[in-house]
């Protein structure tokens, strides 16, 4: 099967073996984005210097000085994809506003510096032999797409991005409906891919359809399928490709440290000798799913 | 005075500040590598062991934020000794200071068996977890009884010839005869608090938000209690005592220091701020000289109660 020999010899160099910096970065653009998304653009060259598609940040909410005394509230930093690289120092962050945490680095402006650490984790394979990537993003899950999808044309992959939402407004970006036409997210597409999209009050069911309309299409030696979005679509994604591609699934998980050492992320995946748990934040987040042990696998993450 | 002494003793161990990295929010040591010069502090707690491997409690959630802290319920997950020594030991012994190693079990024997396994391993002190509110059995089951803690305490004393601090749970009545057992048991220190029992609901659910129900509390919410602690027991004990909970500045170790404690340990603080112990250190040693004492061992214990 296509990609076993990648699946194989996966990389489990621990993040810490590589580059990772503490930086004050200066906030140099934001935007509101639909559904109550922000995009903030971060001027942080250390990083963007070293980072890979599906890496995240580790984000402190509050003024870097601030640190010096406990907040009340937010007093863990953040996980945040790393959404897309704007060399050469920049990179941009999706997020959505859900709690606290979210809610102070919305309100972040141009000129505040934001203290972060990264890039941190194990992001998406690139085999070197790829030839064909499908992209499959639900919702918030789109976040380190842009990144992903910058990359993978960048060194001439054929790349094609499946994109779900449970509404058009729960998506960060305008949805484009011709009549006629598919509908298409032309940000998104605006990366040289190709852009599938459709909308679903199911969570997880839309982009799984899309790809099983295609998977007959896709299903040639040098192909990856990338997903990223809830679990019962990553679940789902895995189901439908049934082992004949290899399947990256990016596993979110509730973080503490966000290096690997207070093991409150870890996720069920099957080792070597069976059963056993790997981080989140850094073995993973990106997984093969074929690692990924889906039956201890949780969906309903509070 | 411009360079005030803050060397600092627990047992045979020498460090060259009080401050240590808690147990648990460090891992083996490599996860923090690169992000704070962590050779200055004076120790560094590693995560527990076990004698053998532990998967820990189910995830999805092991940790909940609360309040000005965190609740976590891993449930001492771990790699087991053999490995402990061999993988992780290494990489944590490139620091340069000393390392403490932090091992639990669930009988008296588990924990001599962990300290024989230790005897010739690089690490300067032995911490005894008998206070882990996270498992079935052993952890606080030990903790919460003084007979218990200290037949812990005086197995690992008869297996090892390394310094032995004992860490309590706060989770008991009164604390301070749990710390006068292990001393007289042979403690070289005692070291508290572990996390406070807690609890999140997620109303929506109406569920707990911890896949174990129930965790610890960790963070800045529980310092003033932990500082009520560490003052009664430092009271009651000759040996040295590491305080720690919730310790995020150095005033907060100070806090700490003036109630009676010899040596601290910073923890959560290190998630948000990986150089937050570097800060405390910086912070006690300003604040030696502006209040001019030459060595931080004279201001142990030295609150002028009121009244």
């Amino acid at each position: 099967m296509a990609g076993r020999e990648e699946e194989a010899a996966r990389d489990h160099t621990p993040g810490s073996a590589r580059p990772r910096y503490r930086v004050l970065a200066e906030v140099m653009g934001r935007a509101s984005l639909p559904g109550d998304h922000h995009r903030l653009t971060l001027r942080a060259p250390e990083i963007v210097a070293c980072a890979e598609p599906g890496q995240f940040l580790q984000v402190w909410c509050h003024p870097p000085e601030e640190i010096a005394r406990p907040p009340s509230a937010a007093l863990l930093r953040r996980p945040l994809s790393i959404s897309r690289l704007r060399p050469p120092g920049h990179l941009e962050l999706l997020l959505r506003v859900r709690g606290v945490g979210g809610a102070l680095l919305a309100r972040k402006v141009v000129g505040d510096v934001l203290d972060i650490i990264g890039p941190l984790g194990h992001g998406f394979d690139i085999p070197s032999n790829l030839q064909l990537a499908v992209i499959v993003a639900g919702g918030i899950g789109l976040a380190p797409i842009p990144f992903l999808a910058a990359t993978l044309v960048a060194r001439g992959v054929r790349t094609v991005l499946l994109a779900g939402a449970t509404e058009d407004g729960r998506l960060p970006y305008r949805v484009e409906r011709r009549a006629g036409a598919r509908a298409t997210v032309p940000e998104l597409k605006a990366l040289g891919v190709e852009v599938d999209y459709a909308s679903e009050a199911v969570e997880g069911v839309v982009v799984g359809r899309l790809l099983e309309a295609r998977l007959k299409e896709f299903a040639a030696p040098g192909t990856q399928i990338y997903a990223v979005g809830p679990r019962a679509m990553l679940r789902n994604v895995t189901e439908i490709v049934n082992g004949r591609l290899p399947v990256q699934v990016s596993l979110e998980e509730r973080m503490a440290c966000g290096v690997g050492a207070c093991r409150s992320c870890v996720v069920p995946v099957l080792g070597a000798k069976g059963p056993e748990f790997a981080t989140a934040c850094r073995e993973g987040p990106v997984f093969y799913a074929s690692q990924v042990d889906w039956e201890r696998l949780r969906d309903d993450l509070p | 005075m411009t360079c005030p002494d803050l060397t600092t003793r627990i047992g045979a161990m020498t460090m060259k500040n009080p401050v240590m990295i808690a147990s648990g929010v460090f891992g083996y040591g490599d996860e923090f590598l690169g992000l704070a010069p962590y050779g200055e502090l004076g120790a560094l707690v590693l995560k527990t062991v076990t004698l053998e491997p532990r998967r820990g409690n189910p995830p999805a959630c092991r940790t909940a934020e609360t309040p000005a802290g965190m609740v976590n319920a891993i449930g001492l997950e771990n790699v087991g000794i053999e490995a402990f020594v061999r993988d992780k030991l290494p990489a944590a012994l490139t620091y340069g200071t000393n390392l403490i190693a932090s091992i639990a079990g669930e009988t008296a024997e588990d924990f001599a068996a962990c300290a024989r396994t230790l005897e010739t391993a690089p690490v300067a002190a032995l911490e005894l977890n008998i206070s882990c509110p996270n498992v079935k059995s052993g952890g606080m089951a030990f903790g919460i009884d003084p007979e218990a803690s200290a037949a812990v305490v005086a197995a690992v004393k008869a297996a090892s010839g390394k310094p032995i601090i004992a860490k309590l749970t706060p989770n008991v009545t009164d604390i301070v005869t749990v710390a006068r057992a292990c001393e007289a048991a042979g403690a070289d220190a005692i070291s508290l608090t572990n996390t406070f029992a807690a609890m999140v609901i997620d109303v929506e659910r109406q569920c707990p938000l911890l896949a174990a129900n129930t965790g610890g509390l960790s963070g800045p919410a529980i310092r003033p209690a932990a500082v009520y602690r560490v003052f009664y027991v430092a009271r009651a004990v000759q040996v040295p005592v590491v305080g720690l909970g919730g310790i995020w500045s150095a005033s907060d170790a100070l806090e700490f220091i003036l109630a009676g404690a010899s040596a601290v340990a910073v923890g959560t603080a290190l998630y948000a701020d990986p150089g937050a112990a570097h800060h405390v250190v910086t912070g006690i040693a300003d604040y030696l000289v502006r209040h001019g004492v030459p060595r931080v061992a004279d201001l142990v214990g030295r609150v002028r109660l009121r009244g």
